[in-house]
């Protein structure tokens, strides 16, 4: 059943236990938090099997967000896999993880980032510098300078649309249902069951940040600097076409 | 053993968001620390022998260290906003503290130039001209005051001191980038700092100086000296991560050993500290120009390969992230103009404290202690 877009619900389960599996954070982070509503915690799970790699959420978070060109605050990361001979294809949608200890927010020399009561990180454009020190600072990629406003910029869960008792455009626009969203302080909500029995997992957890996106059927090999041939950008086509002949005579 | 093979078919590109501004201040901030360091013995300790030596590294530190706020700032992307930094308290940022002290340096570095140049201030109001009065006036009545230059020079070498803490820790603290987070960082910025201060005294020695000898064999025994922590450093910081003795410093030197590009840069960085070295220990009179050259181009090179090569290390994607300097204010003409900025501040100090100290016209005697 597709929890993630039908039974979403601002209102219900207001709850102020938090779910089991996670710590909470450090006491000065909670303590500078702004805005929001303490009640909930607001969370994604991604289960990356039922990603198909569309680029829907890209799309949608682009046009919701009016995200400048050539610009991402979400996309999903797709890798050509081979093993032993076999072929696959790998998806990893990427966006801001919302983290519960989150290093961009120390950083930030003029307290333009901050992290509201419901965890959502955000940034207030018109205090932001653009010093790009938070862009520096996220182990994810996750954030970069927005040239239109020139300061920083990054996924909001789209904290305008949830505000309203809607769902983030990703999750909204996800046709296979691989992004679900919800209130990790709810016990009941649909993430809070996922996080607590499908034990998934996070990118990067030895950054320390305690990520708040979680990932359903996370392969290792992609949860940190993915080790592999990069093809996109290239100004030559030649580097892939060398890699994949390589790769086909391995 | 399984063979598996990833190529990245679709990611973004996450562009360079600390701009080549950037490189041209730490540069710029660096050499000014330098300079001010090596300006202390001949003025605020008023050992004569260290004087000439010294007022080329006030220049240095002067020229520098007025110019890199200004290629800061430019670094901003909303540089309007600079004030937004002195209306909070943000303690845990590093670049806060560092909008603290780097007008305190400045500060200081200005009342501590004045106070060495007062005494030449002081001979350029004794002479016959126009302009006369304007340098009694900047003098404020009076000359040399070696007890005011010591506490101005206690001053700036505190803001020195927090300067070179500052930007060393504020990059070093940067966990998501395994170049830049290694306790090592800050004293390698410190050491190129002091070696391309010295190689930019070398220079200035033979064109906004007398090309005094003896200045060029001691500040090429200082670079050698310099160069030598530089490899020190190095050294040990390679060795910490080529034997795995210590984590963050095997994780820096993971997320470039396969690239070839990084190979030739770590090459060429050897060659760029190595050679100064040895020509200045071999041959410390007549070669300041080629080692300062090199040195001071050593010290850019430093600060390029950890800023704009450090960013091109992807933090997810696959590989590396190409760059291409561009031509605009972002690049080309960002480093050009902050050049041009630094050659405007030499230009105008030494017009008007004329380098190297000669009698000024209308004087038939030449000026005390020459």
């Amino acid at each position: 059943m597709d929890q993630s877009r039908r039974n979403f619900c601002l209102g219900f389960g207001a709850a102020t236990v938090g779910a089991a599996t996670l710590s909470p954070a450090p006491a000065e982070a909670v303590a500078a938090r702004e805005g929001g509503d303490p009640a909930h915690r607001w969370g994604m799970v991604v289960d990356v099997r039922k990603c198909v790699g569309c680029q829907a959420c890209t799309v949608a978070c682009i046009m919701e967000n009016d995200v400048p060109e050539n610009s991402f605050r979400t996309i999903v990361s797709t890798y050509e896999v081979t093993e032993q001979g076999r072929s696959g294809t790998y998806m990893l949608p990427r966006l801001c993880n919302h983290c519960e200890d989150p290093p961009c927010i120390p950083v930030c020399p003029t307290g333009a980032t901050f992290q509201r009561e419901d965890g959502i990180v955000v940034v207030d454009n018109t205090v932001c510098v653009g010093c790009a020190y938070c862009v520096q600072a996220c182990p994810y990629d996750a954030r970069f300078i927005n040239h239109e406003t020139q300061t920083a910029d990054k996924c909001t869960f789209c904290v305008h649309r949830v505000e309203a008792g809607l769902l983030p455009a990703c999750v909204e626009t996800c046709v296979g249902g691989a992004r679900i969203f919800g209130d990790l302080k709810d016990p009941d909500s649909t993430v809070s069951k996922l996080v607590r029995e499908r034990d998934p997992k996070v990118l990067k957890p030895e950054q320390g940040t305690q990520p708040r996106v979680f990932y359903i059927g996370l392969d290792p090999k992609f949860q940190g600097k993915v080790d592999g041939t990069p093809t996109l950008w290239r100004p030559s086509p030649q580097p892939h076409a060398d890699a994949y002949a390589g790769k086909e005579n391995a | 053993m399984m063979d598996t093979s990833i190529v990245e078919v679709i990611n973004v590109t996450r562009e360079v968001a600390w701009l080549p501004w950037a490189v041209q201040y730490f540069f710029l901030i660096g050499l000014s620390v330098g300079g001010v360091l090596l300006s202390l013995p001949g003025y605020a300790f008023a050992h004569e022998d260290w004087r000439k030596l010294g007022r080329i590294a006030l220049l240095v530190a002067l020229t520098c260290g007025l110019a890199a706020p200004v290629s800061l700032l430019s670094d901003l992307h909303q540089p309007g906003r600079f004030w937004h930094f002195y209306v909070v308290l943000r303690p845990t940022s590093w670049m806060w503290w560092g909008s603290i002290i780097i007008p305190f340096y400045v500060t200081g570095l200005l009342v501590y130039g004045w106070a060495c140049f007062r005494e030449e201030l002081q001979e350029q109001g004794r002479v016959d001209s126009r302009l006369a009065a304007l340098y009694r006036l900047a003098a404020l009545g009076g000359g040399r005051d070696d007890r005011l230059i010591r506490y101005a020079g206690l001053v700036v070498l505190t803001g020195a001191a927090l300067v070179a803490l500052y930007t060393g820790t504020e990059v070093a603290v940067v966990r998501a980038r395994p170049l830049w987070h290694t306790p090592f960082l800050p004293l390698q910025f410190l050491a190129t700092a002091l070696a391309g201060a010295t190689g930019l005294v070398l220079l200035l020695n033979r064109l906004a100086a007398d090309g005094d000898r003896d200045v060029e064999r001691v500040a090429n025994q200082l670079l050698a000296g310099a160069l030598g922590a530089v490899m020190l450093f190095g050294g040990l910081w390679l060795a910490l991560g080529l034997f795995d003795l210590e984590r963050t410093h095997a994780d820096a030197l993971a997320s470039v050993a396969g690239s070839e590009a990084w190979r030739v840069t770590a090459v060429w960085a050897v060659a760029a500290t190595a050679v100064p070295f040895v020509i200045a220990v071999a041959k410390p009179v007549g070669t300041g120009l080629l080692t300062g050259l090199i040195a001071v181009h050593g010290a850019w090179m430093f600060r390029w390969t950890v800023f704009i090569g450090g960013q091109t290390v992807p933090k997810t994607g696959a590989g590396f992230y190409e760059y291409a300097l561009p031509a605009g204010p972002d690049g080309l003409l960002g480093i050009v103009g902050t050049a041009g900025l630094w050659l405007f501040l030499l230009l105008a100090i030494t017009a008007v404290l004329p380098t190297p100290r000669r009698a000024a016209p209308g004087l038939l005697y030449p000026i005390a202690a020459e």
